[in-house]
Order: C-alpha cells, then sequence, then structure tokens
C-alpha cells in the first residue's frame, strides 16, 4: 500500500501542498480563489514548538483511530489500498472521527459543518497525489510501504 | 457585553494596549497574525523569481538555478535591489513633494516659521541674498534641481550635506548618486528580466540609494520641514490613546508629508472653523498623531500646542486608535496606512480622506493636494469632517482607553534643539561619553513588526537590555511611538538605565531614551554623528555609535539601511531582509562591507544576545580610539 511519507525538514512552508489539495477538490466549474472559504485544504503545514515546519497530512493509519470511532460506516480502512476512506452519505455528522484523530488533521468542513474534510489520496486523480506532485522540496513523497 | 473578535492577538510590548486589543470586538493586523504565522521560506531567503512567465522559480539543492539561469546570488540581489529602489521611491517622493512646498508657500509669501533653519540651509548651499523668501526658493529649488538630474550626473549637494571623509570614501567607492529620482530608476532597470546578474554590482547600486535616499529623503525633508512649519523644541508632551479627547472633532492623520497638512493644521486653530466644530455639538478640532507623521507632528508640537494634543501611537497602533470610535476622520498623506484600516472606518463611520494619490486607500476620497488650491480644499476637507461627525457621533460606541500611555514623554529633540540643550556644543555629550559615563551611542530606530516577537517587543527589550549597560538610545520612526507609549522617553525611565546612566539622566532632567520622531528623523542622527565625529576629528565608522532597526517592517526601512551602511555603521536587524539565500550577499552584506563602508550588517532577534553584541562593538570602538 502506498502513503504519503513526510521529511519535515526539507519542509520550506510554502503551502504549494495546500493550494495542490484545494485544486484538486474543486468542482470543475468552480472558479478558484483563495481567500473564498468554500476552498478548503485536506492538509496543512502547522509550526511545532521550536517554530519549525511541521507538515499535517492524513496518515491512513494502519489501525485508523476515525474509522474506529465512526459509528455509522462512513470511515473505513480500505484492506486492498490501505487508504481509509470517508463517504460522506453515510456520514452522521458526529465528528466522533474528528475528535479521536491522534494527529488532529480531521476538520468538520467550513462552511455547512456537516461534513468531514479528509484526504482521499486523490482518488479521482489516479491515486497520485497533488500534494506530491506539486511539493518542491520532496518534503512529501507517495512510497510503497509494508 | 461585547464579544471578542478572537482570542489569540499578537503580544505587544505595551500590555495595556496588548489587553485593549484583545478584548476588541473587531479584527486588527494583531488577530491576523496567528493566521499568517506558516511563512514560504522560499521567499524569507530570497530565492523566489518571478521576474518572467518561466516563473516563479525557486532555488532547491534539486533546482540550483532558475531557468534562465539565475543563481540564489543573482536571485536574491534582484530582489533585494527591486526593495531597495522602491523604498528609496518612497523617501524621494517625500522630499520633493517637501520641497515643492517650499518653494510654493514662499513664492504665496506664507509665513515662514523657521528662519533659522533656512539660514543653516542657505550657509550648507552657499545661498545668500535676498529675503527670506527669495532665500526660500533658491533652497527648494537647490533641492529639486539635484532631485531630477539624469543618472550619469551627479548631484550637487550630496558635497555639500556629506561629512568629508564620508564622501571621499562613497568617491572611491563609485557609489555617489546622480539625480535622486534617476537612481531609483536605474535600480528597477536593474533588477529587471534578464539585466544584471552581478550580486556585488546591485549591492553597491542599493549603497548609492542609500545615499541619495539618507541625505535627500531624510536629512533635507527634516530641514525643509523645519523652514515651513518650526524648528523642533524640547519639551514634555502626553503620548499613548490618552491624547485622544471624545469632546472635540477628531482627525487622525497617517503618513509622512507633514508639510501637506500644514494650511489645514493652522485652519483648525481659526475662530470660524472651531465655530463649525460647536455648530456641531463639538468643543473644536484636534489632530490625533499617528504614524511618522504624527511623530513630526509631536517634534514641532509646540507650534500648534491649540489643536495638537499628542502622539496616539505607530503603524500598528493605526488599527486601536480607530476602533475606540473617539475618531471622527483620517487624512492619509503617505504611508503607513494599513489597509487593515478601512473595514474600521467602514463599520465605524469615519471618514477617510486622502490627499496623495500614491496612498489612495479602497474606500477613501481623494482630495488630491495642491498647493494652488489647498484654501479651497482645506474648507473641502473640513465639511466632509463634520458631516461624518454629524452622522457617527452618538450612535457609534466610543472605547476610550484615558490611562493608555504617558504625560511626560520628552519631545522636540533634534540635532540643533539638543545641542542647544547642552550648551550650543557637543562637548558635555562626548566629555560623558570619553569618561564612560554613557558607554557609547545606539540609535534605534524603523518601524515596528508584529512579527519579532510581537508589537515593539524587540525594539523594547532591546533597548532596556541597552539602556541598563549604559548605552544611551536615540531613537527615530515608529520605534519612537513604541518606546514612548512604554514610557522609556519620559525621565522617570531613568531608572531602568544602568548605575552610570541613571546619574546623567538624573543630572540633565532627560530620560535614557532620546526621541527624534519619525524615520525621517534617522537624518538628524546622521547629522549628530556627523558633528560628533568632527568635533572629535574621526571618521563616523570609528564613533563608539551603532545604528538597530530591531523591527525594520517595510521597504522604506531598507532604503535607511543601507544608508546607515554607506555611513559605515553596524546596522542590526531583528529579522533578516529576505537576504539569507545568497552566499555572496550575506558576505558581503556582514562581512566584505566592512572594508568597503566600514559599516556591516548582523542580525539577531534575541533582545539580550543584540544588545551583548552592539555592547561588544562600542566596547571595541572604545578600545580604537584609546578610550578605556
Amino acid at each position: 500500500m502506498r502513503r504519503i511519507i513526510i521529511d519535515a525538514d526539507k519542509c520550506k512552508g510554502c503551502k504549494n501542498c495546500s493550494m495542490a489539495c484545494i485544486k484538486a477538490h474543486k468542482s470543475s466549474d468552480a472558479t478558484l480563489a483563495f481567500a473564498d472559504p468554500q476552498f478548503e485544504s485536506r492538509n496543512t503545514i502547522l509550526l511545532n514548538g521550536e517554530k519549525k515546519y511541521k507538515p499535517l497530512f492524513c496518515r491512513h493509519c494502519d489501525k485508523p483511530a476515525c474509522a474506529t470511532a465512526c459509528m455509522s460506516g462512513a470511515m473505513i480502512k480500505d484492506p486492498k489500498t490501505g487508504h481509509v476512506i470517508y463517504d460522506r452519505d453515510k456520514c452522521a455528522t458526529c465528528f466522533m472521527c474528528v475528535m479521536s484523530c491522534p494527529f488532529g488533521v480531521l476538520k468538520p468542513d467550513r462552511m455547512t459543518n456537516t461534513y468531514v474534510v479528509k484526504c482521499d489520496f486523490c482518488a479521482e486523480h489516479g491515486s497520485e497525489p497533488s500534494c506530491v506532485k506539486l511539493c518542491p522540496t520532496k518534503a512529501i513523497t507517495a512510497k510503497e510501504v509494508k | 457585553m461585547t464579544q471578542r473578535f478572537s482570542c489569540s492577538t499578537c503580544k505587544s510590548a505595551d500590555k495595556v494596549l496588548e489587553q485593549f486589543i484583545s478584548d476588541l470586538p473587531m479584527e486588527t493586523s494583531f488577530h491576523r497574525v496567528e493566521s499568517q504565522e506558516v511563512k514560504c521560506e522560499f521567499g524569507l531567503e530570497g530565492v523566489c523569481c518571478r521576474l518572467c512567465a518561466n516563473g516563479p522559480c525557486r532555488i532547491t539543492p534539486d533546482s540550483p538555478k532558475g531557468i534562465c539561469g539565475a543563481n540564489a546570488d543573482t536571485m536574491v540581489t534582484r530582489n533585494f535591489l527591486r526593495a531597495v529602489s522602491a523604498g528609496s521611491g518612497c523617501y524621494i517622493h517625500i522630499v520633493e513633494n517637501t520641497a515643492r512646498n517650499l518653494k510654493n508657500a514662499a513664492l504665496a509669501k506664507d509665513t515662514l516659521k523657521g528662519t533659522k533653519a533656512l539660514e543653516r540651509l542657505c550657509d550648507m548651499f552657499g545661498i545668500s541674498g535676498g529675503d527670506v523668501y527669495s532665500k526660500a526658493i533658491k533652497v527648494a529649488d537647490a533641492v529639486l534641481i539635484d532631485l531630477y538630474k539624469p543618472d550619469f550626473e551627479k548631484m550637487d549637494l550630496t558635497k555639500k550635506l556629506a561629512y568629508p571623509p564620508r564622501y571621499k570614501r562613497w568617491e572611491e567607492l563609485g557609489i555617489l548618486p546622480g539625480g535622486a529620482k534617476s537612481e531609483v530608476f536605474s535600480g528597477t532597470v536593474k533588477s529587471s528580466t534578464n539585466l544584471n546578474s552581478d550580486p556585488v554590482d546591485m549591492l553597491l547600486h542599493c549603497l548609492r540609494l542609500g545615499i541619495s535616499t539618507g541625505l535627500y529623503g531624510l536629512t533635507l525633508t527634516n530641514l525643509l520641514n523645519d523652514v515651513m512649519l518650526g524648528e523642533p523644541e524640547i519639551r514634555q508632551a502626553p503620548v499613548g490613546l490618552r491624547v485622544i479627547n471624545p469632546e472635540y472633532i477628531n482627525i487622525m492623520i497617517t503618513g509622512h508629508q507633514h508639510s501637506m497638512i500644514a494650511y489645514l493644521q493652522d485652519r483648525l486653530g481659526d475662530e470660524d472653523v472651531i465655530q463649525k466644530a460647536r455648530a456641531v455639538g463639538a468643543k473644536g478640532f484636534k489632530l490625533v498623531g499617528c504614524t511618522c507623521v504624527g511623530q513630526d507632528l509631536q517634534l514641532r508640537g509646540s507650534h500648534y500646542t491649540n489643536v495638537f494634543d499628542g502622539h496616539g501611537g505607530n503603524n500598528f497602533t493605526s488599527e486601536i486608535i480607530l476602533s475606540t470610535g473617539a475618531i471622527d476622520a483620517v487624512i492619509t498623506d503617505f504611508n503607513c496606512t494599513l489597509p487593515g484600516i478601512e473595514p474600521i472606518c467602514e463599520a465605524l463611520q469615519i471618514k477617510q480622506v486622502c490627499i496623495d494619490a500614491v496612498a489612495k486607500k479602497a474606500n477613501a476620497t481623494l482630495i488630491d493636494f495642491s498647493f494652488d488650491v489647498r484654501k479651497a480644499t482645506s474648507e473641502n476637507i473640513l465639511d466632509e469632517v463634520v458631516a461624518a461627525y454629524k452622522i457617527r457621533r452618538g450612535i457609534v460606541p466610543l472605547r476610550v482607553l484615558p490611562d493608555h500611555g504617558n504625560d511626560t514623554t520628552l519631545t522636540g529633540i533634534s540635532e540643533v534643539s539638543l545641542k542647544a540643550f547642552l550648551g550650543d556644543t557637543w562637548q558635555p555629550l562626548i566629555a560623558l561619553i570619553a569618561d564612560g559615563s554613557i558607554k557609547g551611542l545606539a540609535a534605534v530606530v524603523g518601524c515596528s513588526n508584529l512579527t519579532a516577537g510581537g508589537h515593539d517587543v524587540l525594539t523594547v527589550e532591546m533597548t532596556k537590555a541597552l539602556i541598563a549597560k549604559d548605552i544611551l538610545v536615540l531613537s527615530a520612526g515608529c520605534s519612537s511611538g513604541g518606546l514612548e507609549n512604554c514610557g522609556l522617553m519620559s525621565p522617570e525611565a531613568a531608572e531602568l538605565a544602568g548605575p552610570k546612566l541613571k546619574a546623567v539622566c538624573q543630572q540633565l532632567g532627560i530620560p535614557p531614551v532620546l526621541n527624534f520622531g519619525p524615520c525621517l528623523a534617522i537624518g538628524r542622527l546622521e547629522i549628530v554623528a556627523m558633528e560628533i565625529a568632527e568635533a572629535l576629528g574621526v571618521d563616523i565608522p570609528q564613533l563608539p555609535l551603532v545604528l538597530s532597526a530591531p523591527q525594520w517592517l517595510e521597504e522604506q526601512a531598507l532604503a535607511d539601511g543601507a544608508f546607515g551602511l554607506a555611513l559605515g555603521l553596524p546596522l542590526h536587524l531583528g529579522l533578516p531582509p529576505f537576504v539569507t539565500g545568497s552566499p555572496i550577499a550575506v558576505q558581503v552584506l556582514c562581512e566584505d562591507m566592512k572594508t568597503l563602508t566600514g559599516g556591516h550588517v548582523l542580525i539577531n532577534g534575541d533582545a539580550e544576545e543584540s544588545a551583548v553584541l552592539l555592547e561588544d562593538i562600542i566596547l571595541q570602538k572604545r578600545r580604537d580610539l584609546n578610550l578605556a
């Protein structure tokens, strides 16, 4: 299975990953405006206690706390790809996944507060993460892991 | 109960202000710092280039050159030169308007309040004969002629203004500036797409811009303004949000071009204008100082105490002053006018007027200043302000802060008033430095920003550390806005100084941090340095004097910094000026500059460490001068 591997030391905080994520997940007819709150990135870059860049991406965990906490079956671990997949139609909006994510990467959507904004490994783009493609320093890479 | 806008606001050295901001129900710059916390390192290091359609190109180990072949050194110095050129352009715009205003005022035979200042300029320029008006016209023309020269013709006044050993060094280095406006033009051309790629040549151009910015944009602007508006006189004055009196129609001013509001300022005290205010229920009009033009008003405040109570605060205090609700209009003549004031003005129905198109704000009415029609436009502005007062007062909530700031800030300090205070000679100061009562001088200048520890945090903390080491601090710029609101420019601040400096301050009744006013007054500090060097028979780099812009903010500050380097001063910055991606730029600015001009850049964001570094430099310079 493939995962996004983070090398925080290489991150330069340029936020290309966030821009790429927004672009990859916007509907094709929407005009992109970065200040428009409807556009949300599934990843982010924070600063750690030492003011170093801390890229925050969904790990698609082996034992995903979000999927364990999900009571409606909206959040499941796909045994074939290893990706943790979210089905908005099944979501009961309890946000237990948000509460239980140990990395704090999951969040309710900004506009309606009714669904979860979650990395889907760019399923609609051939499962080649757009963020990885646009990272200029290879701080994030998609790698096959066991 | 009103709701706070946000729980996380940026820190300020000014704790009363910090608390006030955190309780505000509206967004300010202090609220936006956190959301902009993650900075792009390519930008920080200056290695992002978007000068052509192949870009933006960024330097990484895997892509060490842009598509065009530009390496990190070219990219960084090109970006840096663009910034210094723009910063210089801002100051040259100011001195150009100031000289034009002086000429027009003289042609119109307006009262010139600073005839001594005029005589001084005439002596400097070698102008004699005629009455004050013809002299003023000749002075203004001499400045304008220089400003408008092409870049291949050197400016004449440079030699008359500069300290001779400095002039000689600049001549040797080939960095004497041509026409100041043309030098900005050349800097812009040089740094355009696929032109200059020589990092050293571009850095030398920055020095040339530094000289024209410093001598003309800074020094001369002060002196020309002194002629029109009166010379600074030392006195104590109130500072901080306490200066806002809601019983008056209050006009906050932002910018750098004091002479543009001179007529309006005088009108505010006229009986017929006061009657306009009384007719709508106010006691009269007051100007509330903000940013550097406010500092300039405060500096010359003894000439118009009836319409100016004091300085409210620096660049990042502007949104806060407006949020009190007690300001009825903002008049903007230049930067530093934050776009962040616009939604606050809109929400609180504060009238925005811009009097110089270069600083046209989106919501503002542009009433472009023109000397010929200044009377009509001033009446027009006054009517707009009165109309705003009538609409908004009574319905807009007031959040005044009468306890903020202090009444005891020592102001009105200039190269002339300070020397006069010392008995028309620098000898007392030189003697105090020589016997070690004052270890040295630190010019803490420039802006405030919100990223070097928070609003004024590094400036105030480092200044406290410097005075504790018996180093006398001189300040000019928004740095002084922060330092005065935090009480360091009041005589009582002597308690915070080291034992020797404290004794000096108490004996003379002065604070350990001297307030020269606006950033333009960095030019006054240069005159102080020059005259002390002259009295000692040494060059400026030999003085136990350091320059620091701990919280530099903008391109203008970079042009000021280039002036400091041309003067041969050690220049401390709290944050690097987007050059660290270039090994050559770092080498030239931090090391090689020592052999070029005698100056160098040092960067440190820690207050105590910075003070120690600056003290070490001062101690070394003392040893080199054989002072104990």
